[in-house]
């Protein structure tokens, strides 16, 4: 693996640990604050029907309810986040290899979610996605999506390189390892694809 | 001068070449070994013996194997819920070739395969 992936990978499992340990802080403060009496004590809302009320404390108090959704928004707070960006050091190792294939001109617009955008010529662009440690346990897969293709025998041309076919994209995913020479290959289909 | 035939092999060859030199270790293992042993087909503690994977089968399948299946280079038949079997794709234009270049030149691989597959 490269060295700039190792470094993310180590960045990664660091995250997730101190990412953690604030979760453990976070929520003990938040359990002694909604459990100590006397710090917040949540009203019932007015609009909910009193009956109800009575027969819902029975089983929570709205304190317990409170607790709990504090809880969960840490935790979306936190999959949002490690959804949403990248470790640089794999950022950086992506965008190089890009460059390195595409060109050092090649305009690459990095989106929130992981997400790569090339800008080839004549309008096409390729999508790449990167997942962290996705299904199979592999560090840092990636997903290629060619723009929309026309022509004939798409599905020969696709297989010849490696690649299938969805909805008129090329699609194909690799590995980090083979980022660099596919990338290269769906660059060639679509060379391809155009001049035919 | 080269005929059509000829060319049309040279330009196949090439392609494959470029196709496999584009995957990695583990993804051109599995091609190769497939390749040799067609027409059987391998069930994924089998495949992960003949390509030396030192990790769990159960996780090839779930990345490395469903990649290869999803470019259409591999066919998964499941047996039972637990028991796959795999094979190398024929009909791809590529990998095709790759076999019946391992069934005329292949014969002494294919058997070394066979015989790691056999050992239990």
């Amino acid at each position: 693996m490269d060295q700039l992936l190792m470094k993310a990978r180590a960045l990664h499992n660091e995250r997730k640990k101190i990412a953690f340990s604030a979760l453990l802080i976070a929520g003990t403060v938040a359990f002694y604050l909604f459990y100590s009496p006397g710090i917040i004590d949540l009203p019932p809302p007015d609009w909910f029907p009193s009956g109800w009320i009575q027969g819902f404390e029975v089983v929570a108090s709205f304190n317990t309810i409170a607790f709990f959704l504090a809880l969960g928004l840490m935790v979306l707070a936190y999959s949002v986040w490690t959804w949403a960006f990248l470790p640089s050091p794999a950022a950086i190792y992506t965008m190089g290899v890009l460059r390195g294939i595409l060109g050092p001109d090649v305009i690459i617009r990095q989106s929130i979610g992981k997400k790569f955008r090339v800008m080839l010529e004549g309008g096409n662009h390729i999508d790449v996605s990167c997942s962290i440690k996705g299904l199979g346990g592999e560090w840092f897969n990636y997903r290629l999506v060619s723009s929309k293709v026309e022509g004939e025998n798409l599905d020969s041309i696709a297989l010849r390189h490696g690649m299938s076919i969805q909805d008129g994209h090329f699609t194909s995913h690799v590995s980090n390892d083979e980022l660099h020479s596919r990338t290269l290959l769906l660059a060639k289909a679509m060379m391809f694809v155009n001049a035919n | 001068m080269i005929t059509m035939a000829e060319e049309d092999t040279q330009r196949s060859v090439y392609e494959l070449l470029q196709l496999m030199s584009s995957l990695n270790d583990t993804r051109r293992a599995i091609l190769l070994a497939l390749g040799h042993i067609y027409p059987r087909s391998v069930s994924g503690v089998q495949l992960s013996r003949l390509i030396g994977y030192s990790g769990k089968s159960r996780s090839l399948y779930r990345g490395v194997l469903t990649h290869l299946q999803e470019d259409k280079m591999i066919l998964i038949d499941q047996l039972t819920p637990k028991l796959y079997s795999i094979r190398i794709n024929n009909e791809h234009p590529l990998l095709g070739v790759l076999v019946d270049m391992c069934r005329a030149y292949g014969k002494e691989v294919k058997s070394l395969y066979l015989k790691a597959m056999e050992e239990e």
